[in-house]
């Protein structure tokens, strides 16, 4: 643990709050990702609003109804929403409309470098540069998830029945089938691009081992997963779903298999709803369904911290500025907190 | 169950070309002062263009965990959650379905989804029926069947093109399915909006609304896998561990064919009266405040299904009298 970790720690909740900008935007918050030193976040009103320090965030009206999903593509975003409509959006309110699917949602985006993609029904496009037409990749059922591993190389769709991971030779993409019975939802490859793992519309998270498809199911939650996270060297798979964060080992030959997970941060008789890794920390934020977020470090023996006190709405988005010195927390009701982590900034 | 930040659903089912698109384009376009959603399938028809309507592939899927029943609409689940995330709140949310889809994976989703349990409540299941054709439908379609044995209402559409005569008799018909669903008869599905949104008919306390007179009779029927109804009523309490015994293990080993079951129950040495209804195998039940005075304390079962009569429903019954 470093020294502002520390220091971050000696720091309390109302610290935090206290220094921090609070904004009532009066939508949920949908979706949040960092932008160089900004962190835009989707609403369910359909604006994607670009937050930075010391000043207001700057408010662009991008899709009518909810932004359903949102990604950072070199320095703008890309964003999916009920509209139908696939955008390119910059900080200064530029956007740029790359599809419209008319009355079909864009359930999910994802981008590697120059290269943008989203799914509409059971459909990935995949924009490569310098070309108006999209690649179409189709599947059997609705998409719920999209990952590309590290190298852009792969392409992990998610969807019912399990995963098809696609794979990019000389401009063609071939599909590689991942399955188990069931709803996936939201896809990751591990840090290692050995695994993948999903979140499922049942109380579990399902993942293999790609070189040999084994199966990992990791059971045993009150309730849905909806976020996930890689924190740390190990890497630990840190999930919400649970009264604490669960941390899943990956390291070794069989990374989780047959072994417990660890738990840290432990909200009570609140469910954690969303965690977000510290980079380069071993240690990860947790919002819980009563609003309240911890920071805790994946060592049982530790006492986490209380990050942002309860604000009766459960947290959907928590995002670190890329420097690590901004955190921002997104509930349900619309309620931002944007706070300099450290108590020195 | 119940919520009031809950959003009603209904569930709207019917054949192609009984009326559901007329209706459907009615609840968006007339001015009633409220908000709703329409999920719509992409095989339906044409002629619905509104910022509230949203595509739907019919995606069925079956759950993990090895209960057979446990085949959900994963489509609603997904955009179920995407519309609680808007900014402004909807009265209702009306899902359409083909004329060929089993209305049980929809209804199954609002028992088997928590987050879906969480934030939206099943309102009613209404199924459009064409007067003129119903007849033969349900001759040659069993999904047309199971429409009408799902419903908590039934259009009966198109009733100005039929005669008296026969109107009487698709009544019948639809009386011998399903004995508790309000039938109302119209043309161009012009009833009431407050008579096909915003019923609660799937919770518990509506269980109480279950008219006797339909309970007297067993009803004969024509084909073995002919959708029937069978009620029965019992003045003698009745015992409560007999009873879920009996009832548990039926729904458990003949809920595949059990398509809705309701009742009101007097159980021995209790005060309170206690209310189920299910779906296939997944039931809801809670006791429901006393019995109102000077009323008979009378446990009433109803069943709509296939193959009822190979259940041994009535010896089963009357096994759990108390003694």
């Amino acid at each position: 643990m470093n020294a502002d970790l520390e220091k971050l720690q000696e720091s309390n909740k109302t610290e935090l709050e206290r220094r921090g900008s609070i904004f009532n935007i009066g939508a949920p918050a949908t979706e949040a990702v960092t932008i160089r030193d900004q962190i835009a976040v989707g609403f369910g009103d359909g604006t994607v609003r670009f937050f930075q320090s010391g000043s207001d965030p700057k408010t662009v009206k991008a899709h009518k109804g909810v932004v359903l999903s949102m990604t950072n593509y070199e320095d703008h975003v890309l964003t999916g929403g009920e509209d139908g409509r696939f955008l390119k959006i910059s900080s200064d309110g530029n956007i740029d409309e790359i599809f419209n699917f008319g009355s079909k949602w864009v359930d999910c985006v994802a981008s590697h470098k120059d290269t943008k993609v989203c799914s509409s029904g059971k459909t990935v496009y995949i924009w490569t540069k310098n070309k108006d037409k999209p690649q179409t990749l189709e599947h059997q059922s609705t998409v719920a998830g999209l990952a590309f591993d590290n190298k852009g190389k792969r392409l992990a769709v998610s969807r019912y029945g399990g995963v098809t991971v696609w794979k990019l030779n000389n401009n063609k993409w071939t599909a590689s089938n991942f399955t188990w019975k069931g709803s996936h939802g939201t896809v990751t490859f591990s840090p290692d691009t050995k695994y993948i793992v999903t979140a499922m519309q049942e109380n579990q998270i399902h993942g293999w081992r790609i070189n040999d498809k084994a199966d990992l199911a990791m059971r045993g939650y009150p309730s849905k997963i909806k976020s996930f996270t890689w924190v740390g060297d190990t890497p630990y798979l840190v999930t919400s779903g649970s009264s604490d964060a669960v941390c899943w080992p990956f390291d070794g030959k069989e990374g989780p298999m047959g072994r417990k997970p660890i738990v840290v941060a432990n909200g009570g008789k609140e469910l954690a709803t969303f965690v977000k890794a510290l980079n380069g920390e071993k240690a990860v934020f947790t919002g819980f369904t009563d609003g309240s977020v911890l920071l805790a470090e994946i060592d049982e023996s530790k006492k986490p911290i209380m990050i942002r006190s309860s604000t009766g709405s459960e947290v959907s988005t928590i995002a670190i500025s890329s420097d690590n010195s901004q955190i921002l927390i997104g509930d349900m009701k619309g309620s931002i907190l944007l706070s300099s982590l450290w108590a020195d900034n | 169950m119940e919520n009031t930040s809950q959003v009603p659903v209904t569930v709207l089912t019917g054949f192609l070309g009984a009326g559901k698109t007329t209706l459907l384009n009615r609840i968006l376009t007339e001015q009633h002062g409220r908000k709703y959603a329409v999920i719509v399938n992409e095989f339906g028809e044409q002629g619905i263009d509104n910022d509230l309507v949203v595509d739907a592939d019919e995606e069925v899927f079956e759950m993990n965990n090895g209960c057979i029943c446990c085949t959900v609409r994963g489509d609603l689940i997904r955009i179920l959650s995407g519309l609680m995330k808007r900014a402004d709140k909807l009265d209702a949310i009306i899902v359409e379905t083909t004329g060929l889809a089993d209305p049980a994976p929809v209804a199954q989703t609002f028992f088997v989804d928590q987050d879906v349990a969480d934030r939206t409540k099943l309102d009613a299941i209404v199924t459009v029926a064409d007067a003129v054709h119903l007849s033969s439908q349900l001759v040659d379609h069993h999904e047309a069947e199971e429409q009408i044995a799902f419903a908590d209402v039934i259009l009966l559409n198109k009733v100005e093109l039929v005669g008296d005569n026969d109107i009487v008799k698709v009544n019948d018909r639809i009386r011998k399915i399903n004995p508790f669903a309000k039938i109302i008869k119209t043309t161009r599905c012009a009833a009431p909006l407050d008579e096909i949104v915003g019923l609660n008919a799937f919770s518990l306390d509506r269980v109480l609304d279950i008219e006797p007179d339909f309970l007297e009779s067993d009803h004969d029927h024509e084909h073995d896998d002919d959708v029937t109804s069978l009620s029965f009523v019992s003045d003698t309490p009745l015992d409560m561990d007999k009873f879920q015994d009996w009832f548990g293990n039926l729904l458990r080993t003949k809920g595949q064919d059990i398509l809705r079951s309701k009742g009101i129950l007097n159980f021995k040495g209790e005060e309170e009266r206690y209310v189920f209804q299910g779906v296939h195998m997944l039931m809801d039940a809670s006791p429901m405040g006393p019995w109102p005075k000077g009323k008979d304390r009378s446990s009433r079962v109803v069943f709509i299904g296939r193959d009822l009569d190979k259940m041994n429903l009535k010896e089963g019954f009357e096994n759990c009298k108390s003694a």
